[in-house]
C-alpha cells in the first residue's frame, strides 16, 4: 500500500517561500458604496480605487490618506482604474459608464512630472482632424468607435483632461506596457466589445468585427505585438500585426471572471464566476495545467506580481484574498511550481459580494484589494 | 566580600557567584520570602547603599539587576537553566536604574493628522545649538496634514502656526518637521519643497524664508545640523538632498521644478497671489543610488560629514556628504521605513514593514546584517528616536497606534535565522485617545521625540501630540 501522494515531488513549505503578504497594515476609509477597482502608482506611492458612488481616488498607500477625489458620474460607478505604466509621467486612467477618463492628478505632481503627462495627453488633439481617416475602406458614415473629447471645466480643473466615449458600458481597462495604447472592454458591446485606444492620436480601433462569445477581459502580451481576448468560455490570442489568431484556450469554466498574463507571455491565470482559479501554461496545451479550487465563492479578479515576484493573489466573493505562490522556470522541461500561501481576511460580504479587485505593490510583496463592504486595504 | 566600584559612570557591584545567586535567587523567589528578603536588603545594605552614593534618601530610586549585560527578568534558576550557566561560574552583575513606566502628562489637539513632532529644549539638539533653552521655556513643533506647523508651549498652548505656503495649488501635507535653532525650522512634506521658516517667539509668528528645490516627489525625512548649518532631505524619488539652510550658501534652484516654470502651474500660482516672494534654491549636493523611497536620513551623531540614509529598497546607506558618494550599503530583507543612532554602541536602529527593528553595525568590519531584531509591534515601525541618556535605549512609532521603549539589553530567546537576538519592548504606550480599531486603525503613530525635559513626544493620526513622562523622572 503506497500513499499515492508519496510519489508527488515535495512541494516547498510556505515558510521556504517568505516574503508574501500576511496582514492587514492598511484600511482605506471614506468611499461610499462598494469599492470595484484599486490599482498602484507605478513608483509604489499612491493607490487609485473607484466605486460605486462614481468617485475616483488617490490614496497615500503607506498611511491610507486620501490625498485626492473626483466625482466622474452621478449615475454610474467607476468600475475600473488603472495607472499608466512608466515612470516620467503620471496619468491615472478611470472608465465610468462608457466613457474613460484620462486624468493627471497635478495637485500631487511636481510641475515637470504633470508637464509631461499633459503633454502625453494634449498631444491628440486634432490628430483625427489633420489625417481624416488613412484607411478610406471604412464607411465615413459609420459612426467612429470612441468620441474623444474635453471633459468640461469642472473635471478639468481636477486634472481630468481628456475623454473617450464608447457605445457600452466599460468593465476593464488595460495598458500595454509603453502607456500608448490601452484596451477597454464593453461585455455587453458585442462588436464593439473590445476596443484599443491610442493615446497619442486619441484614436479608437475595434479590433474584431465578429467575438465568438461574451467579451470579459483583454490584455496585452507583456513583450510581443499578441493580443488576449477572454470571453465567458475561452481564451484566444492573436497577433496584431499579422492580423490572426495565433491560440484558443479552454479552461473548462461556466463563465471566466477575469485573466492576468504572467512577465514572461507564456503562463496565464484566470478566475472564474464557477469559483476556480486556472493556470494556463501555453507551451503545454489548450487545458489548464493546474486547477485550483479554494473559494466557497465567485472569483471575481487575478494578478500575478508584476515586479518579479513569484506571487500570484486572486480575489473572491466569500471576503478573501488568497495568496499562492507561483514560480515560472524559463526551462521548457520545468513547469511551473504552484503552493497556496495564505488566506487574507478582513473584508466583509456585503448582498454576497466579497472582494472585488486586487492589485500588487510594483516592487514589494504587498497587494490591495478592493472590497464590497466599502473599504480597500493594504496586505503587507 | 562585596566589592563595589564606579565604572564609566555606571555603578557595578561585584560579588562571588555563590553569594550572587544566593541574593538573587532570594529577590526574585516568589511571595513572603521575596518581601522578607527585599526588606532585609533594604534594611541592611544595597539599595540604600546604592542611593545613597546617589544622594537621593528621600526618593529612593528603583534599579534593575543585568547578569551578563542582560535583563534578569525571570527567576535566577531559569534565568542560569536558559543561558546554560553553572553555579561555579562568576557572574556579571549590574545594577542600573529602572526606567519608570511612562504616564500620559497631556496631549494638544490639532485639526488634522499629524504626522512630525520635534522638541527644543536645553539638551535637545537644537537647544544646544541655540546655546539655552530656559527650564520651563521648552518648545514643541508639530507638522500636520493641513500643511501647517504649530509651535507649543508645554502647558498645551499653540504659540505660533505657520501662514500656508504658496506652491502652485498642489497639495501641502507635511511629512517632516524640525528645529535648526530656536529661531529657525525647517520642514517638507508632500509639495516635494523643503522650507526654512523663521520662528518669532515675541511675534508669535512662523514664516517662511527660503524654499529648497531638488526633488521630484514628496520629502518623507530631514536631518539637520546646527554647528554646520546644513539640513538633508529624504525623498519619494530615492534621492537624499543635501542644503544649506542659508539662501546665498546654496545655487540656484533646478528650474524644471519651480511652480513657476510650467504654464498650468504658473497659473494657479499667479492666481494665490502670493504676498511675498520667497528666495528659491538648490542642492549643494544630491545622494543618489536608492532605488525606490528614501524613508529617513541622519547625520552620523559624531561627524557631520557622513550621513545614513534607509529606503523602501531595502538598504541602508552610509555617506560621505564631502563627494556626496555612496561609502556602504546594507540589504535587509524589508522595506526600511525609519532610522535612529545608538552611538556609543556603534549601532543604527531601522524600523521596518515587517513590524520589527533591526539594529545594524555600519562599520566595515561588521559582517552580520542584524545585530539584533526588536519585536513587537503588529504594525509598519515608521519613526524611531534614541534614549536622551542611556546608550541602551530607543523608542519606537509604529502603524499599529503605539510607541514602544526598548533597552537593547532585554533580550528574549531568538526563534528565527540570521536577525541576531531578539529583544522585547519594555514599556507600550498607546494612545491616549483610546486604542483604535485593529492594528492601530485610526491612531496610527507618525512621529515619536525622547527629550530628557520633555519626555516621550508621540504624534499621530489621532491628531494629537500626546506627551508621557515617567514620574519622578
Ligand atoms: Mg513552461
Amino acid at each position: 500500500n503506497i500513499d499515492p501522494e508519496s510519489l508527488l515531488p515535495k512541494l516547498p513549505s510556505p515558510d521556504e517561500l517568505r516574503p508574501f503578504p500576511t496582514t492587514c497594515a492598511v484600511i482605506f476609509r471614506g468611499q461610499e458604496g462598494r469599492v470595484r477597482s484599486v490599482s498602484v502608482d507605478p513608483h509604489g506611492i499612491f493607490m487609485a480605487s473607484g466605486g460605486d458612488d462614481g468617485y475616483a481616488r488617490i490614496w497615500e498607500i503607506t498611511t491610507g490618506r486620501q490625498l485626492w477625489n473626483v466625482k466622474l458620474s452621478d449615475e454610474d460607478a467607476v468600475d475600473t482604474v488603472k495607472w499608466r505604466p512608466g515612470k516620467d509621467a503620471s496619468i491615472l486612467a478611470a472608465a465610468a459608464g462608457e466613457t474613460v477618463f484620462l486624468i493627471v492628478p497635478f495637485t500631487i505632481l511636481s510641475p515637470d512630472i504633470e508637464q509631461i503627462s499633459r503633454d502625453l495627453l494634449d498631444a491628440g488633439w486634432g490628430y483625427a482632424a489633420s489625417k481624416p481617416s488613412t484607411t478610406t475602406n471604412i464607411a465615413i458614415t459609420k459612426e467612429p468607435p470612441a468620441k474623444w473629447s474635453r471633459p468640461g471645466v469642472r473635471l478639468e480643473s481636477k486634472g481630468v483632461l481628456v475623454q473617450a466615449t464608447v457605445r457600452s458600458t466599460i468593465k476593464v481597462i488595460n495598458w500595454h506596457r509603453k502607456g500608448d495604447y490601452f484596451a477597454t472592454v464593453s461585455p455587453r458591446g458585442q462588436s464593439s466589445a473590445v476596443a484599443i485606444h491610442t493615446l497619442s492620436k486619441h484614436l479608437t480601433q475595434l479590433p474584431f468585427r465578429r467575438l465568438k462569445g461574451l467579451a470579459q477581459s483583454a490584455q496585452f502580451h507583456p513583450s510581443k505585438s499578441i493580443f488576449f481576448v477572454a470571453t465567458r468560455n475561452s481564451i484566444r490570442s492573436y497577433d496584431l500585426a499579422k492580423q490572426e489568431l495565433v491560440k484558443i484556450l479552454q479552461p473548462g469554466a461556466k463563465w471566466i471572471s477575469s485573466i492576468d498574463v504572467h512577465a514572461g507571455g507564456d503562463n496565464i491565470i484566470v478566475g472564474t464566476y464557477d469559483k476556480r482559479l486556472l493556470w494556463h501554461d501555453l507551451d503545454l496545451s489548450t487545458k489548464p495545467y493546474r486547477t485550483l479550487r479554494y473559494h466557497q465563492e465567485a472569483i471575481r479578479a487575478v494578478r500575478y506580481h508584476p515586479g518579479g515576484l513569484p506571487l500570484f493573489a486572486d480575489a473572491s466573493d466569500d471576503g478573501s484574498i488568497q495568496i499562492f505562490h507561483g514560480k515560472v522556470v524559463g526551462d521548457l522541461m520545468e513547469n511551473a511550481t504552484i503552493v497556496p500561501l495564505k488566506v487574507l481576511k478582513g473584508h466583509k460580504v456585503k448582498s454576497r459580494l466579497g472582494v472585488m479587485d486586487v492589485d500588487w505593490h510594483p516592487r514589494e510583496p504587498w497587494c490591495v484589494s478592493a472590497g464590497a463592504d466599502g473599504t480597500s486595504r493594504l496586505w503587507n | 566580600d562585596i566589592k563595589m566600584f564606579w565604572m564609566e559612570g555606571e555603578l557595578k557591584l561585584e560579588m562571588e557567584g555563590e553569594e550572587v545567586i544566593d541574593l538573587i535567587k532570594a529577590l526574585f523567589a516568589e511571595s513572603d520570602h521575596r518581601k522578607k528578603a527585599i526588606a532585609a536588603i533594604r534594611g541592611t545594605s544595597l539599595h540604600l547603599l546604592v542611593n545613597n552614593l546617589l544622594h537621593t534618601e528621600s526618593s529612593p530610586i528603583p534599579f534593575e539587576f543585568l547578569v551578563n549585560g542582560q535583563f534578569l527578568r525571570s527567576s535566577i534558576d531559569d534565568f542560569l537553566t536558559k543561558y546554560g550557566i553553572s553555579a561555579e561560574t562568576t557572574l556579571n552583575v549590574e545594577y542600573t536604574r529602572a526606567l519608570i513606566p511612562p504616564l500620559h502628562v497631556s496631549s494638544f489637539e490639532h485639526d488634522d493628522w499629524v504626522s512630525a513632532v520635534d522638541i527644543l529644549s536645553q539638551s535637545s539638539s537644537a537647544g544646544k545649538w541655540a546655546k539655552g533653552v530656559q527650564s520651563g521655556q521648552e518648545r514643541i513643533l508639530s507638522a500636520s496634514y493641513d500643511g501647517l506647523l504649530r509651535v507649543w508651549n508645554m502647558s498645551g498652548d499653540a504659540l505660533a502656526t505657520s501662514a500656508p505656503p504658496n506652491n502652485g495649488g498642489r497639495i501641502t501635507s507635511l511629512k517632516a518637521a524640525k528645529w535648526i535653532s530656536d529661531k529657525k525650522i525647517v520642514a517638507a512634506g508632500m509639495d516635494n519643497v523643503v522650507r526654512v521658516y523663521k520662528y518669532d517667539e515675541d511675534e508669535r509668528t512662523i514664516t517662511p524664508s527660503l524654499e529648497l528645490y531638488a526633488h521630484r516627489w514628496p520629502v518623507n525625512d530631514l536631518a539637520v545640523h546646527g554647528p554646520s548649518n546644513r539640513i538633508l532631505s529624504a525623498a519619494s524619488d530615492g534621492t537624499v538632498a543635501l542644503f544649506s539652510a542659508t539662501a546665498k550658501d546654496n545655487p540656484a534652484a533646478p528650474s524644471n521644478l519651480l511652480p513657476t516654470s510650467t504654464a498650468a502651474s504658473n497659473k494657479r500660482q499667479k492666481l494665490s497671489k502670493p504676498e511675498k516672494v520667497v528666495p528659491s534654491r538648490g542642492p549643494l549636493g544630491t545622494l543618489s543610488g536608492h532605488a525606490s523611497p528614501v524613508s529617513s536620513v541622519l547625520f552620523k551623531p559624531e561627524d557631520a560629514t557622513v550621513a545614513y540614509s534607509a529606503s523602501h529598497d531595502h538598504t541602508l546607506k552610509t555617506w560621505d556628504l564631502t563627494t556626496s558618494s555612496c561609502v556602504d550599503t546594507r540589504t535587509t530583507g524589508h522595506s526600511l521605513l525609519s532610522l535612529t543612532a545608538l552611538p556609543q554602541l556603534n549601532l543604527l536602529a531601522t524600523g521596518t514593514s515587517a513590524r520589527h527593528i533591526t539594529l545594524i553595525d555600519p562599520r566595515a568590519s561588521a559582517t552580520q546584517i542584524a545585530v539584533m531584531t526588536l519585536r513587537g509591534h503588529t504594525n509598519a515601525v515608521v519613526s524611531l528616536d534614541t534614549h536622551p541618556t542611556s546608550e541602551y535605549g530607543l523608542v519606537s512609532g509604529s502603524h499599529d497606534g503605539t510607541a514602544r521603549i526598548w533597552d537593547v539589553r532585554s533580550i528574549k530567546a531568538s526563534s528565527g535565522l540570521g536577525e541576531g537576538q531578539v529583544g522585547e519592548d519594555i514599556y507600550t504606550i498607546q494612545r491616549d485617545s483610546g486604542p483604535g480599531r485593529s492594528s492601530g486603525e485610526g491612531v496610527k503613530v507618525f512621529g515619536v521625540r525622547w527629550d530628557q525635559e520633555v519626555g516621550i513626544v508621540s504624534v499621530g493620526e489621532d491628531k494629537r501630540v500626546q506627551i508621557n513622562r515617567g514620574v519622578g523622572s
